[in-house]
């Protein structure tokens, strides 16, 4: 039992001194990342659109999530301080 | 042709032009050629409007996760160019989950690996049509990649985080046509970078990778409009 113990608090000890370091192996796992929107919930309702049938998601259904699921209005750079038109 | 034969043949054009209209994205991402401010551009805009509103379209259906934003496709000059250089300028915003992972990054990290995974896909999209790649009057590319960036809201407001890649034209052909890969093309664009409106300057950014996200990554049950490809 103690032996466990001593095992767990090891273990714990290794994930503490390696958290906070962007290694190789983050680097995998966020190449492995695969991409998906944010807002679950508002996909599930197009999913739900289609009950009875295979879920199929169009891209008019992912352009109403957008809307829907919208946070507010980004601060980010204007076109104007990267180009001339 | 009896009646009914008219009438059918009057139908198939209505609808297959409505299947277009269900089909299309927002015109208004295509910066329109009277909106810009020397003939070289106009003349640019004009000969490959096709082209423009098609890069449009294909990142329309065949990205879906990612948002073209009005005006966000053009001939424009990169801002304070000392002469009337015409890049192609795409600008994106990506869309993806939060990760840890991705936030421990720093911030030349990200746009290395938001390069890594975009700029050469989007290069081949750009230069689709043969007649826009060789036209003399086209100097170079520009990709705007813009994704949240993974801190609070400030204000309520999400902050983004933006990289402008400028890219002249012999240096993307060379890359496009496998005289050079992917690193190289890094090592010579030009990068600037933004933290929400305030800009960071050029950053260097680390050496590319070749990254298949775009060729592989399906978004779940995501079916195409009818009639449309992607390559």
């Amino acid at each position: 039992m103690r032996s466990i113990r001593g095992r767990i608090l090891l273990l714990s000890a290794v994930l503490l001194a390696t958290a906070g370091c962007a290694t190789s192996e983050e680097w995998t796992t966020w190449y492995e990342h695969r991409t998906h929107f944010a807002s679950y919930d508002h996909m599930g309702f197009s999913v739900r659109n289609t009950e009875g049938s295979s879920p199929k998601v169009t891209r008019q259904d992912i352009a109403l999530a957008r809307d829907e699921g919208w946070w507010g209005k980004p601060i980010t750079v204007s076109q104007e301080q990267i180009l001339e038109r | 042709m009896n009646g009914r034969s008219l009438v059918a043949a009057a139908l198939v054009p209505l609808t297959l032009a409505a299947g277009v209209a269900v089909a299309a994205p927002p015109s208004d991402r295509v910066l329109p050629a009277e909106q810009y401010t020397t003939d070289k551009g106009r003349a640019l805009a004009a000969a490959h409007r096709g082209a423009l509103q098609e890069l449009n379209s294909g990142l329309y259906h065949c990205w879906p996760w990612v948002e073209v934003q009005k005006a966000s496709i053009g001939f424009y000059r990169p801002k304070n160019a000392t002469q009337d250089d015409r890049y192609l300028s795409t600008r994106i915003y990506i869309e993806q989950d939060p990760s840890p992972a991705f936030a421990r990054l720093k911030f030349e990290e990200r746009a290395t690996a938001m390069f890594s995974r975009y700029v050469g896909p989007l290069l081949r999209r750009m230069t689709k049509s043969p007649a826009l790649a060789a036209d003399p009057k086209l100097d170079g590319f520009t990709a705007i990649l813009e994704w949240m960036k993974p801190a609070a809201p400030v204000g309520g407001r999400p902050v983004h985080e933006t990289v402008a890649i400028f890219i002249d034209k012999p240096t993307a052909l060379d890359y496009l046509q496998s005289r050079t890969d992917i690193r190289t093309l890094s090592s010579k664009a030009r990068v600037l970078g933004f933290d929400g409106e305030t800009p960071l300057g050029t950053i260097a950014i680390g050496p590319a990778w070749d990254d298949n996200f775009v060729t592989t990554f399906k978004v779940a049950n995501y079916q195409l409009e009818p009639g449309v490809v992607c390559q």
